[in-house]
């Protein structure tokens, strides 16, 4: 059954020369260094490297958490000053509100753009059909397993109709079985929502996976090693030869 | 259309066993002390083991609010303390959740104010009855106060612990989606710190409880329990000292009771205890 | 966390961090705006003493207040109030505290006692200091037992529930390891038993102290011809406000040493003892 929803406009990020440095004790700690990253409207990439390699900064920079750093990120040619409506971000936890209905929770973003209660109402149906949550609008979070509630942090993410999405470890806290089936899924909303997605993950195999091309990072100080794009056509078949020889290539790169 | 009934956590059963309240060892166990006791007094004072005019016969006790003339006054007394206890805890519970409220969510209010409201809550409150008569009289508005006062620390201190506590990753939902202030404050602060303020609440009502009877108990004017109870130490009457300590401890126990009812209701969001 | 549990944590955890927390980051700067409503507030109450609008009986004058405390530290009635105060309280804090160890250890080792004593332990527990009070004066009259044994039960209390609660949740998987390493008695105590329950039972006494000096207090008001207590009674009755007041701040500011005293024991104690779990 497809839905007809409207499509979201898709964005264009320019991330030219940024840098970032905190002071740790009085001491300049870079954690990122001279990135610079092209992403085309409607692409899937996704940022993989070691621990501290700077990929969940560099999210944050991109959703407006932290507003302080060097060089640019431009969407759509604009610099990027703090949170807006027109990016929206998954964290690892889903992070809905323990006191809100998964509707209310869905609902949220809306309420705070002073959408009217029925457009609201057709918004967060719409985004729960997306995600596969029917029946679910009345549920509390504490109600659901893990990988519902995580849906439902993405059909949040999405209701504001985001030109881009953002994924900070989206699937690190589930166990390997909701993982395989949220990796679907999550292909399928991008695909149906056509919006673009950048993703970090520390799953290779995941990135390979889902992305038009991988940014692969190497730590202290965070900068790109090398950007690996992903060919294949979907849906993509993890025993097949070219995937394991673009995952290994990928692992090689994250090895040095 | 997929069937996701099947990634649904298991429904947590409100019993651990289908075992009846009868039985259960460990209440029979729980039991048998009280009773023994029970049967031991009553034995004492029925064949007169011990003299003293200070024991009293448990059906004396049990009588005493019904047929003993001193006795028959509790009522009223239980009457107007529940009054007292009503007036002050609003007024000082409104006045602690307020200040709170602010504390938690003003940086430079928390600085300036903190601490002074932390000092004088260093001040044991039995303390402040001298002070309070001297400037209210032996009436019943210092005593108001006073439990306005006992009220007010709890619930100040809960109030600004459970804005305090608020997780930083749902802070930083609140940004991500641009919530407005109202917004903030109605999706995110109030629920999220109502915990807490449950839990001040609770203990202020305790606290405010004891204060009532307390403070009757130390002016010695007027009508309440605290007064019942000072009334039957002057008149050496144990019988009436006793009833008044068992109606105070058994409100404190029925107050813990309807708040945890009452509580656990409206916080259903939560779910079990895991 | 739900209400059930932090319920626990709150009335285990006695003061808590809106005390101490701020002193970490004081700077001198930082002084400013913390004395900012106090020096206000001590300036009007001295204005309104000083214009006369309410009479010395009912608010005397910060400067009159802060001289009769001074006399009386001079006159050692402070002192001597104080130490039969503190005399009374460190011997009921500890009968009170040693016998809830005692108590709340057998009860937390042996669930069968737990089951026979816990619930009439946890009837008592629900009457307040301020009840018994009444009753041990009718049969001890107004003896230094009274005010000890008021002291003594205020500390039990919470001493037992910790330290049985402490016991009690030591984790099943330490202790597993311990059967399973055949720990001798010692070793077993020292490594796990102690550094497992040293938290909760901390924060038991730390409350059984609180509650100590609050029993302290009201015994004292109610029932003492001596003591800190007494002195605000006393003062209250010559219709002397600036003693009673002096009174409140001597207390005030026991409890809160006898708090920070407490906190920082806690703290060196769980650097040898690490926060787990």
């Amino acid at each position: 059954m497809t839905l007809q929803l409207q499509q979201s406009s898709q964005a264009s990020l320019a991330i030219r020369g940024v840098s970032k440095t905190y002071r740790v004790d009085d001491r300049p700690l870079q954690v990122l260094r001279n990135i610079a990253l092209d992403i085309a409207p409607g692409e899937f990439v996704s940022v993989v490297g070691a621990s501290g390699c700077g990929k969940s900064t560099l999210l944050r920079l991109i959703i407006g958490l932290d507003t302080e750093y060097d060089g640019d990120i431009l969407l759509d040619g604009q610099r990027i000053a703090g949170p807006g409506p027109e990016r929206g971000i998954v964290f690892q936890e889903h992070r809905l509100f323990p006191w809100l209905t998964v509707a209310d929770n869905i609902g949220l973003g809306l309420e705070a753009r002073g959408a009217g209660q029925s457009e609201r109402e057709q918004a967060v149906s719409e985004n729960i059909a997306l995600v596969g949550l029917a029946g679910f609008e009345k549920a509390y979070p504490h109600q659901l397993s893990g990988g519902m509630a995580q849906r439902a942090a993405i059909a949040r993410a999405l209701v504001n109709r985001p030109e881009i999405l953002l994924l900070d470890e989206p699937l690190g806290a589930l166990d390997s079985l909701t993982r395989a089936y949220l990796q679907k899924e999550l292909l399928r909303i991008w695909q149906q929502e056509q919006v673009t997605v950048v993703m970090v993950t520390h799953d290779v195999e995941e990135a390979v996976y889902l992305s038009d091309k991988v940014v692969v990072m190497e730590p202290r100080p965070g900068r790109i090693g090398a950007i690996v794009p992903v060919d294949i056509d979907h849906p993509r078949d993890r025993a097949a030869p070219e995937f394991i020889a673009l995952k290994e290539r990928i692992l090689g790169a994250l090895a040095h | 259309m997929v069937d996701l009934s099947a990634s649904l956590p298991p429904r947590t059963r409100a019993r651990t066993s289908a075992a009846s309240w009868w039985e259960r060892p460990a209440l029979w166990r729980g039991l048998a002390i009280p009773v023994a006791l029970l049967i031991a007094w009553f034995v004492v004072t029925r064949l007169g083991l011990i003299s003293s005019h200070l024991l009293v016969s448990p059906e004396k006790l049990v009588a005493l609010p019904f047929v003993d003339e001193a006795g028959r006054h509790v009522w009223f007394a239980l009457g107007e303390s529940v009054v007292r206890l009503v007036a002050g805890f609003a007024i000082g519970a409104t006045a602690g959740i307020a200040l709170g409220l602010l504390l938690g969510t003003s940086q430079a209010a928390n600085r300036a104010i903190g601490p002074s409201v932390n000092g004088l809550r260093q001040i044991t409150l039995f303390a402040w009855i001298p002070l309070l008569t001297a400037w209210f009289g032996n009436g019943d508005s210092s005593k108001i106060v006073y439990i306005a006062l006992s009220a007010f620390f709890p619930t100040a201190l809960n109030t600004y612990e459970g804005l305090r506590t608020i997780p930083a990753h749902y802070l930083e939902v609140a940004r991500v989606l641009q919530l407005s202030w109202r917004q903030r404050i109605v999706r995110l602060l109030l629920p999220g710190a109502l915990p807490s303020i449950f839990i001040g609440i609770q203990i202020a009502l305790i606290t405010a409880w004891i204060g009532t009877v307390g403070s009757e108990y130390a002016m010695g004017v007027g009508r309440g329990i605290g007064t019942f109870m000072a009334g039957g130490r002057e008149q050496f009457r144990m019988d009436v000292v006793l009833l008044g300590v068992i109606i105070l401890a058994v409100v404190g126990y029925v107050i813990n009771v309807i708040c945890g009812r009452v509580f656990r209701r409206l916080l259903h969001w939560q779910g079990s205890p895991s | 966390m739900n209400i059930r549990t932090m319920a626990q944590r709150q009335i285990g955890a006695g003061s808590s961090n809106w005390q101490w927390s701020w002193l970490g980051a004081l700077r001198p700067g930082h002084l400013v705006l913390p004395l900012l409503l106090p020096a206000a507030v001590l300036l009007a109450w001295q204005l309104t003493a000083a214009q006369g609008w309410l009479p010395v009986q009912i608010l005397p004058p910060p400067s009159l207040v802060f001289s009769t405390l001074v006399d009386l530290i001079r006159d050692g009635e402070i002192a001597a109030n104080l130490k039969i105060s503190l005399w009374r309280i460190s011997i009921g804090f500890a009968i009170g505290t040693s016998a809830g160890l005692l108590l709340g250890a057998l009860m937390g080792i042996s669930k069968t006692l737990d089951d026979y004593v816990g619930p009439i332990f946890k009837a008592l527990a629900q009457v307040p200091s301020l009840g018994w009070v009444p009753v041990l004066i009718l049969i001890f009259g107004l003896d230094e037992a009274l005010k000890l044994i008021i002291i003594a039960k205020a500390c039990f209390v919470p001493t037992t529930l910790a330290t049985s609660q402490g016991i009690r949740n030591i984790p099943r998987h330490y202790l597993e390891v311990a059967r399973v390493m055949m720990l001798p008695r010692l070793l077993f105590l020292r490594k796990l038993v102690i550094p497992a329950t040293l938290p909760t039972v901390f924060g038991g006494i730390r409350l059984a102290l609180s509650h100590a000096w609050i029993s302290l207090i009201v015994v004292e008001m109610l029932a003492a011809t001596e003591g800190v207590g007494y002195m605000m009674v006393w003062g209250r009755t010559l219709f002397q406000i600036d003693i009673v007041i002096a009174g409140m701040i001597v207390i005030g500011v026991i409890g809160l040493a006898m708090d920070f005293g407490l906190s920082w024991t806690e703290r060196r104690l769980s650097r040898w003892v690490p926060r787990h779990g």
